[in-house]
């Protein structure tokens, strides 16, 4: 017996007849979890929600919700007929209504149902749009009309709750706070919820799996910590754009030799022969700043990131790497000088292709 | 035939010209610059539209005539003399061109204002940045920027000048449309009329390609949200300002107060053409003509739109865009088009099955003139549908499915509340056409059946200019509350 919530099983995602994502299969396995997909602009994950919605079709695979098939090749339940809440990027509030208005538009899905529902007081203070109920879509900025969008779709209670780039036009300032409350809200009301950004920070927060979406393809789903510090191919790394990979050669069960920085010890998450020459990566937070050392490397840039500082480091062999170090740091390293690394070199968690 | 073709170029050429020069100059004036009354010559400059070209050429013809209004107004003030010789006469080609002009001035005042209001105003400043005069600016920036809208204004010009009936037929001058009209009602010559129509269709053809293109182009001109800058107009003082103030007056008055002064003046000098018509039932008639068309319009337009954004299905597409060339096609050409079409009809294919004739239901019937208006105005009502239509994001659609609403509900619930406004402009814009057309109602009316035009048209014809003041004024004034109720959707300004 199917045990999974929702569920997605070899479905190639189209539109306008162009395949956008090819083969995806993913699940989600208990009522109120939140999932995230994240990937470049354009890459299709609008597509894929539009499909859970209902308002694309597909030709292969399936997709199944509380264990109905709503999507397959023979089947397409109506988008009226889902009970899946999307809130699109774009402003899509109904103009010629107010905010208040919109919002109520909502509010009579599922009448019958018995679970917890949020009341228009509810969902206007945790996102904060009092202010705005009585205007019209055109008066209001686009993060309001976003956040506006967003409790349209709450409200509705749905079973599946989808929502694109939800964030993308929330200033930055009170992003960070919308997420907090965002995500305390669906835990409450175990609203299982499926996420599309290219925020990374903001997917890892929000969802208990992330899905890494790249090349037509769904390349890792996973959850956060495993997609950061695991990512399963080259590809997903350079996607998350966290790190380098630089050649080393594996000189033992916990060590490899790399050129430039000598012996990098620590725990291999999956085994490689002894005298293998690999791709390791290494992330900014995996070397260690020390003045004392005599690994010394050139500094060609430094970022200042407010908690800490990025390095950027070049070895002899012209490699760049990246280093962080805390902003407290008692002295700061100009470009051109040298940079001491900590040795030995130890890797928490190595990570190799 | 080459003369019917040479008056049609020449007064086609001629009314372009006038056209681009009051509409063009009059809504640069307005546009860019503050002077006084500039907020009421915004809207008032289309008042125009409330009179067709051929209740202005019976005007111009009742001022300047020999003992007309302009011999009385020179009398009263002076005295008894022989003023008929010098009084200009308004009238053979030369008075249709100013006819047809003032009325349709409009068209391109509308669309070039628009495309004016929505220039960016750091086009403009970039102009003074690099040292331009206001002349510079004017035709090196603003104009060939607006080139798409007021090219688009001037084909729809054009496409009414070539259809035009009423005041070249009472000038007498013989044009493709007055040639179609006598050879088929006077000679019964239907081979010469389809051949000075082929010549009429060339034209309207080509004008049509034209203005297609660049409707096309004009598109540029659209902001998106937040991209529109409110222009600091320019505050005229002295002479300009003065200068300004008459030029505009002077298109008002002339377009406008002139017509309708006129015809106020008959209408009071000789009230007994007013007792003598009956009002009640002209003003019926029109109403009834103008609703019911309205709405047949409309209902149509609405779920062809519809169905073309739900289905998005090509060959729905396709047969949309070729149901509003009706537009482009002359009234006149239509109306004979359709009676020919139903005589052969009735002839070859219901006669042949011994069925009875079908010649009463459509021909000088209710149904028949609907039809016609039908075919003629659907472009109206489709593209005014549409145009509200496209105002609301396919996500809105969508939004609505996703909230639970069936596709019947969201078009009962969130379409038509958002096209109410689109849907009143629609049957306003559309009662307007009906109101002052008058070849198709003029071949295709019942018997004994008259409206305003048509009563005015008969009595002008007849040589009895004081007679056709009455229904013109009526006609006038119904147009003008028409305008005035729509004016707010015709000068569309983000800024207000």
């Amino acid at each position: 017996m199917n045990k999974n919530y929702f569920e997605i099983k070899n479905v190639d995602f189209s539109v306008g007849g162009k395949t956008k994502v090819k083969n995806v299969s993913f699940s989600i396995e208990n009522e109120g979890d939140v999932i995230c997909l994240l990937g470049p602009s354009g890459i299709g994950k609008t597509t894929i929600l539009r499909t859970i919605a209902g308002l694309e079709k597909i030709k292969k695979g399936s997709i199944k919700l509380n264990g109905k098939t709503i999507s397959s090749e023979h089947i397409n339940i109506e988008p009226e007929n889902r009970n899946i809440s999307l809130a699109f990027q774009d402003n899509s509030l109904f103009p010629h209504y107010t905010v208040e208005k919109n919002i109520l538009l909502g509010s009579n899905r599922n009448k019958e149902k018995s679970k917890k529902r949020l009341s228009l007081k509810e969902i206007v203070d945790l996102l904060d749009i009092f202010h705005i109920l009585n205007k019209y879509p055109h008066e209001i900025s686009a993060g309001e009309a976003q956040r506006a969008s967003l409790a349209r779709s709450l409200i509705t209670q749905p079973d599946l709750l989808l929502l694109d780039e939800p964030l993308s036009n929330v200033d930055q300032s009170f992003k960070e706070e919308i997420q907090v409350r965002l995500k305390k809200i669906l835990h409450q009301l175990k609203i299982t919820t499926i996420i599309v950004t290219h925020d990374s920070y903001e997917a890892f927060y929000l969802g208990s799996k992330c899905g890494i979406i790249l090349n037509q393809g769904l390349k890792q789903f996973d959850d956060p910590y495993k997609v950061y510090h695991f990512p399963n191919s080259i590809e997903v790394v350079n996607f998350l754009n966290r790190g380098i990979l630089i050649p080393a050669k594996v000189t033992g069960k916990k060590t490899l030799e790399n050129w430039d920085l000598g012996t990098i010890e620590g725990n291999f998450i999956k085994e490689y022969p002894k005298g293998s020459n690999v791709q390791l990566l290494l992330q900014p937070e995996d070397l260690e700043h020390d003045d004392t050392s005599n690994l010394k490397l050139e500094v060609v840039d430094r970022k200042f990131r407010g908690t800490n500082f990025i390095y950027t480091l070049k070895t002899p062999s012209n490699t760049l790497i990246p280093v962080f170090v805390h902003s407290h740091h008692i002295h700061q390293h100009e470009v051109d000088e040298k940079f001491g690394i900590k040795r030995p070199i130890h890797i928490d968690h190595i990570v190799c292709f | 035939m080459l003369e019917y073709i040479f008056n049609s170029l020449i007064l086609l050429f001629s009314v372009l010209i006038f056209t681009f020069l009051i509409g063009t100059g009059s809504a640069y004036l307005v546009s860019f610059f503050e002077f006084p009354f500039s907020n009421f010559f915004k809207w008032a400059l289309i008042l125009s539209f409330a009179v067709p070209p051929y209740i202005y050429a019976y005007s111009l013809t009742a001022f300047f005539e020999n003992y007309g209004t302009a011999y009385t107004i020179l009398k009263n003030l002076f005295g008894e003399a022989n003023y008929n010789e010098s009084i200009p006469k308004f009238d053979g080609l030369f008075g249709v061109i100013i006819s047809i002009s003032f009325s349709l001035y409009a068209y391109v005042y509308i669309l070039a204002r628009a495309s004016f209001l929505y220039q960016p105003q750091n086009l403009i400043d970039l102009g003074k940045n690099l040292g331009f005069t206001k002349f510079k600016t004017l035709y090196s920036i603003i104009l060939p920027a607006a080139r798409p809208a007021i090219v688009a204004g001037l084909s729809l010009v054009a496409m009414e000048t070539l259809a035009e009936f009423g005041a070249v037929d009472f000038f007498s001058i013989n044009t493709l449309t007055t040639g179609i009209y006598n050879s088929w009602i006077a000679f019964d010559d239907l081979a010469f009329a389809n051949q000075l129509s082929f010549f009429l269709l060339l034209f309207i053809f080509a004008l049509f390609i034209l203005e297609n293109l660049s409707r096309k182009k004009a598109r540029y001109h659209m902001n998106s949200r937040g991209g529109f800058k409110q222009k600091q107009k320019i505050k005229l003082s002295g002479k300009k300002a003065v200068a300004a103030f008459m030029f505009c007056f002077l298109v008002f008055f002339l377009s406008f107060l002139f017509p309708l002064s006129q015809m106020m003046y008959w209408t009071i000098k000789f009230p007994e053409n007013l007792f003598d018509l009956k009002i009640i039932d002209l003003l019926i008639n029109t109403l009834y003509l103008v609703v019911l068309s309205s709405l047949v319009l409309i209902i149509f337009a609405l779920i062809s739109n519809y169905g073309n954004r739900v289905t998005k299905n090509k060959t729905l597409n396709i047969l949309s865009t070729l149901s509003i060339s009706g537009y482009a096609i002359p009234g006149v050409i239509l109306a004979v088009a359709f009676i020919t079409f139903i005589a052969w009809f009735d002839e070859s294919i219901v006669k042949t099955y011994g069925f009875l004739s079908i010649k009463k239901v459509f021909i000088g019937s209710i149904l028949g003139l609907v039809i016609v208006y039908f075919i003629r105005f659907y472009s109206l009502a489709f593209n005014g549908i549409k145009s509200g239509y496209e105002k609301i994001n396919i996500s809105v659609d969508e939004s609505s499915y996703l909230l639970g609403y069936s596709k019947r509900k969201t078009f009962m619930n969130i379409h038509i509340p958002f096209l109410r406004n689109s849907l009143l402009f629609v049957f306003i814009l559309i009662s307007l056409e009906i109101i002052r057309e008058l070849p198709i109602t003029l071949i295709l009316r019942p018997f004994n059946f008259e409206t305003f035009a048509t009563t005015a048209y008969i009595s002008a014809s007849e040589d009895l200019l004081e007679a056709a003041a009455v229904p013109s004024l009526f006609l006038i004034l119904i147009a003008t509350s028409f305008i005035i109720v729509t004016s707010k959707y015709i000068l569309r300004d983000k800024d207000e």
